[in-house]
C-alpha cells in the first residue's frame, strides 16, 4: 500500500485546503471581531497542514517533510494564538473594543 | 654644463627661499612680532642680496651658465618635469636687481607703514613677492615660470589690495588680477602649445626643437605670440595696460617694487628669458617691437595731464616698458635689459619720492602741492635726479640705455618706431618735469603743502642712495664707441647667445655720437617747455587745457580704454554673469524643488492607503502575493483563479464596509 487513501486522489485535499483557506482568508480580511479574525487565521493555517500532508502522502520520496513541516506550523499557530490573545486582551483593557476597525493608531 | 660645487647650488637655492621663509614666519607669527616684523624681513632679503652677489660673481667667474635641477613630476615614458635654477649674465643681474630694490623699499616701508593695523602681513606679503620673482628668475623652464608667474600675480593682487576697506582698492586689486590673468591664460595655452609640439618645457629644449624644426610655421608663430600676451598682461603693454594705472591703490612702496623690480619686470624678463624662441620667429619679435612702440608713445601722452602724481609715474613705467618690449622687438637684447636694469633704480626712486610727499602732506594731487623744494629738499633734489634719469639726460643711468634704445632703432632701419620712441623721450620728459615742477616749484597752493616737512632718515635714505645708482647705474654699459678707456660689461655680460645673434644678423651695435646729442636735445626741450609752461607761465597752462579741452579729456580719460573695456568686456561679462544666475535660480534651482514638491504631493495622494487597519494591510499583502503569483507562475491557473476570487469577494467585502 503506497498511499494512506489512495481512493481519493490528490486535488481532492486540494481543493478543500484552497477552500478552507479561501473562507480564512474571507474571514480575516471582513469580520470585525478580533477573535474571529484569529479564527479566520487558524483556518487558513490548517488549510495550509492539510495540503502539506496530503502532499507529504503523495511523494513519499520526500521522507515526510510536508508532515515535519505541518508540525511545525501548528506549533507556530499555537505560539500564534498565545501572543494574539494577549495583544487581544491588551488592547480590550485600554480600549474597551475587541473591533479591529476601531484600532487604527497607525492612520497616515 | 658647468660643475657647481654642494655650497654654491645651497647658496643659489637660498636666494628665493629666505624670502619665502621670512614670509612663512611672518605670516604665522606676525601677530605676535608686530613692528619687529620689518627686522625679519629686512635681514631675509639682506641676505638673498648677498647670496645674489655671490651668482653674480660665479656666473662673471665661469663665464658659464649655472645649472642644476631636480625631477618634480616623473611622467614615465612621457618624460619629465623639472624644478632647476638656470643662472645666466641675464638672470644674475635680474637677481641682484629685485634683492636690491627690493631691500630699499623694505627699509624705506618700516617708517611709511609705521601705523599700518596689518604691518607683519604687509611685510609677509612683500617677501612672498620678492621670492616668487627671484624663483621666476631663477626659473629654467615654462613651468617653473608659469608657478612663479601665478605667485607674483597673487600678490600683486595681496598688495595692491592691501588696505581692501577702500572699495577703490579692492576694485583695484581686481581689475589687476583679472586683467593680468588673460595674459597668464594665453601664456598657459602657448606654454602647453609648446609642451605637445616638442615634448618639454625647457626654454632651451624649445628653442634646439624648433630649430630641428619639430615645430614651426604658424603653429610656432601661434605659440610666441601667446608666451608673449602672458608678458603683454604682466607688463601692461597695450592692449591690458589699463590695470597698471589703478594699481596705484596700493601702498607707495608696493607701486615702487612693482613698477620696479617685480611684477611688471617680469614680462620683459620673460620675453629676454625666452629670446632664443622668439628671435626664431620675425613675425613674433615685429608684434613685440610694434606693441612696445605703441604703447610708450601711447603711456607717454596718457601721463601728460594726469593730475595724481602716483599715476603720472604709473603711466611712466608703462611707457618704459613700451621701450624694453621696442629695444627686444627689434633685436636690441641687450640695450633692453640694459634700461629694465636702469629703470628699476630711477623708476623705485620716483616712486619713493612720491610716497615721500604722500607720507608729509597726504595728498596725490600734484595742484595740491607747490613750493615744496624748500621744505623737503632731499626729496626735491633725488625725485630731481630720478626725472633726469629717466629723460634720459647725459650722463645719467637713463641716457646710456635709452640712448642706446633709439638708436638701435633708427640703425636696425625701423624709422616709424625711431620716430615714435624720439617723441617719446620728448614727451618723458615734459610729463616728468611737469609733475615735478607742480610739486616742487612756485608757491604752495595749499595748506598742507605749506607745513610739510621732510621724511625720516629711515625713508630719505634709501632714496639717496638709489639716486646715488640712477646716476652711476648706467655707467657698466658705457658704449666702447664713446671713446672712454673703459670696456662695455654690461654688454658682454649680457650678450645675446650667439645663436640669436646669428638669427637677427645683428649689426655690431655702435656709438652714434649725433644719435646721442639728438636724444639728450629733444630730452632737454620737453623739460624746457615743461618749465616755460609751468614755471615761468602757470595760467598758461590752464589756457592750453581749457582750449583743447577735448583733447585733455580725451588723455585725461586715458584714451577711453576702460570706458570701451567697461562697454566690450565688462558689461556683457556682468549680463552673462547675470544670466547664469537667473538660469540657477529658475530653471536649475526650480527644477530640483520641482522634484521635491512632486514627492510631497505624491505622498499627501498616498497618505490615505495608510489607514492603519490591519485587514487593510492584509489584503495589500494578498494582492501583492497575488500579483507575484501571477507573474511568476502562470501555469497553476487553477489555484490563481481562486485566490482572485477570493481577493475580489474580500476587496468587495472590505470597500462596502469602508
Amino acid at each position: 500500500m503506497d498511499t494512506l487513501n489512495a481512493t481519493i486522489p490528490l486535488e481532492g485535499y486540494l481543493v478543500v485546503g484552497a477552500i478552507m483557506f479561501a473562507i480564512g482568508a474571507w474571514g480575516a480580511l471582513v469580520r470585525r471581531n478580533a477573535v474571529v479574525v484569529f479564527m479566520c487565521i487558524e483556518l487558513m493555517l490548517n488549510a495550509i497542514n492539510l495540503s502539506l500532508v496530503a502532499f507529504a502522502d503523495y511523494l513519499p520520496e520526500a521522507g515526510g517533510a510536508g508532515v515535519g513541516y505541518a508540525v511545525l506550523g501548528i506549533a507556530v499557530a499555537a505560539a500564534e494564538v498565545a501572543v494574539g490573545l494577549a495583544v487581544v486582551l491588551a488592547v480590550y483593557r485600554t480600549r474597551k473594543t475587541v473591533n479591529v476597525d476601531e484600532v487604527n493608531l497607525m492612520k497616515g | 654644463m658647468a660643475q657647481q660645487t654642494v655650497g654654491q647650488q645651497l647658496i643659489i637655492t637660498a636666494i628665493p627661499v629666505l624670502p619665502a621663509l621670512v614670509f612663512v614666519v611672518l605670516a604665522l607669527f606676525g601677530r605676535y612680532i608686530k613692528e619687529g616684523a620689518q627686522y625679519i624681513a629686512i635681514f631675509g632679503v639682506a641676505t638673498s642680496l648677498v647670496f645674489s652677489g655671490f651668482a653674480l660673481y660665479f656666473v662673471a667667474r665661469n663665464g658659464v651658465p649655472l645649472e642644476f635641477a631636480v625631477n618634480w613630476i616623473d611622467l614615465g615614458e612621457s618624460g619629465s618635469f623639472q624644478m632647476g635654477v638656470y643662472i645666466d649674465g641675464l638672470a644674475a643681474v635680474m637677481l641682484v636687481v629685485v634683492c636690491f630694490v627690493s631691500l630699499m623699499i623694505q627699509l624705506y616701508s618700516g617708517a611709511f607703514m609705521q601705523d599700518d593695523p596689518r604691518f607683519a602681513w604687509y611685510y609677509a606679503v612683500l617677501n612672498l613677492f620678492t621670492a616668487s620673482m627671484l624663483g621666476l628668475v631663477l626659473a629654467p623652464n615654462f613651468i617653473e615660470l608659469y608657478v612663479f608667474w601665478e605667485l607674483v600675480g597673487l600678490c600683486s593682487y595681496l598688495l595692491i589690495g592691501h588696505w581692501f576697506e577702500k572699495p577703490s582698492a579692492a576694485n583695484a586689486a581686481l581689475k589687476a588680477f583679472i586683467v593680468t590673468r588673460i595674459g597668464d591664460a594665453a601664456l598657459f595655452v602657448g606654454i602647453i602649445m609648446f609642451w605637445r609640439a616638442t615634448g618639454t618645457t625647457s626654454f632651451q629644449g624649445i628653442s634646439e626643437a624648433a630649430q630641428a624644426g619639430f615645430i614651426g610655421g604658424s603653429l610656432f608663430t601661434a605659440s610666441v605670440v601667446l608666451v608673449f600676451v602672458g608678458a603683454i598682461g604682466k607688463s601692461a603693454q597695450f592692449p591690458l595696460h589699463v590695470w597698471l594705472p589703478d594699481a596705484m591703490e596700493g601702498p607707495t612702496p608696493v607701486s615702487a617694487l612693482i613698477h620696479a623690480a617685480t611684477m611688471v619686470a617680469a614680462g620683459v624678463y620673460l620675453v629676454a628669458r625666452t629670446y632664443d624662441i622668439f628671435v626664431q620667429s620675425p613675425a613674433a619679435m615685429l608684434v613685440v617691437a610694434y606693441i612696445g612702440g605703441f604703447t610708450a608713445l601711447m603711456a607717454a601722452t596718457m601721463a601728460l595731464v594726469k593730475s595724481d602724481i602716483k599715476r603720472v609715474i604709473a603711466y611712466s613705467t608703462v611707457s618704459q616698458l613700451g621701450y624694453m618690449m621696442l629695444a627686444l622687438g627689434i633685436g636690441a637684447y641687450t640695450e633692453g635689459f640694459f634700461h629694465l636694469y636702469n629703470h628699476a633704480f630711477f623708476k623705485a626712486l620716483l616712486f619713493l619720492g612720491a610716497g615721500s610727499i604722500i607720507y608729509a602732506m597726504d595728498s596725490y594731487n600734484v595742484f595740491d602741492m607747490g613750493g615744496l623744494r624748500h621744505r623737503m629738499p632731499v626729496t626735491f633734489w633725488t625725485m630731481m635726479i630720478a626725472g633726469l634719469s629717466l629723460s634720459g639726460i647725459f650722463p645719467l643711468a637713463g641716457f646710456w640705455s635709452k640712448d642706446a634704445i633709439v638708436a638701435a632703432a633708427f640703425v636696425e632701419h625701423f624709422y616709424v618706431l625711431f620716430g615714435m620712441a624720439l617723441l617719446t623721450v620728448f614727451l618723458t620728459a615734459f610729463y616728468i618735469y611737469r609733475a615735478i615742477f607742480l610739486a616742487f616749484m612756485g608757491e604752495p597752493r595749499t595748506e598742507g603743502a605749506r607745513e610739510a616737512v621732510e621724511s625720516p632718515g629711515i625713508m630719505t635714505g634709501p632714496m639717496v642712495i638709489l639716486a646715488f645708482l640712477s646716476v652711476v647705474s648706467g655707467w657698466v654699459g658705457i658704449p666702447e664707441g664713446f671713446g672712454l678707456p673703459i670696456r662695455d660689461y654690461f654688454a658682454e655680460f649680457v650678450a645675446p647667445s650667439e645663436f640669436a645673434a646669428e638669427t637677427l644678423a645683428l649689426e655690431p651695435p655702435s656709438f652714434s655720437f649725433i644719435m646721442a646729442v639728438l636724444s639728450v636735445v629733444v630730452g632737454l626741450g620737453g623739460i624746457a617747455l615743461a618749465y616755460l609752461i609751468y614755471v615761468s607761465r602757470p595760467e598758461l597752462a590752464t589756457a592750453q587745457a581749457y582750449r583743447f579741452s577735448f583733447l585733455y579729456t580725451f588723455l585725461d580719460k586715458g584714451w577711453y580704454f576702460d570706458a570701451l573695456y567697461e562697454r566690450l568686456f565688462v558689461r556683457p561679462a556682468m549680463a552673462i554673469g547675470r544670466f547664469v544666475r537667473e538660469f540657477d535660480w529658475r530653471v536649475l534651482g526650480g527644477l530640483v524643488s520641482g522634484i521635491g514638491r512632486g514627492f510631497v504631493g505624491a505622498g499627501e495622494r498616498l497618505r490615505p492607503l495608510q489607514t492603519g487597519g490591519a485587514q487593510n494591510y492584509a489584503l495589500f499583502i494578498l494582492v501583492g502575493v497575488l500579483v507575484l503569483g501571477v507573474i511568476v507562475s502562470g501555469q497553476y491557473t487553477f489555484l490563481v483563479v481562486a485566490l482572485i476570487a477570493v481577493v475580489g469577494l474580500a476587496a468587495v467585502a472590505v470597500g462596502a464596509r469602508l
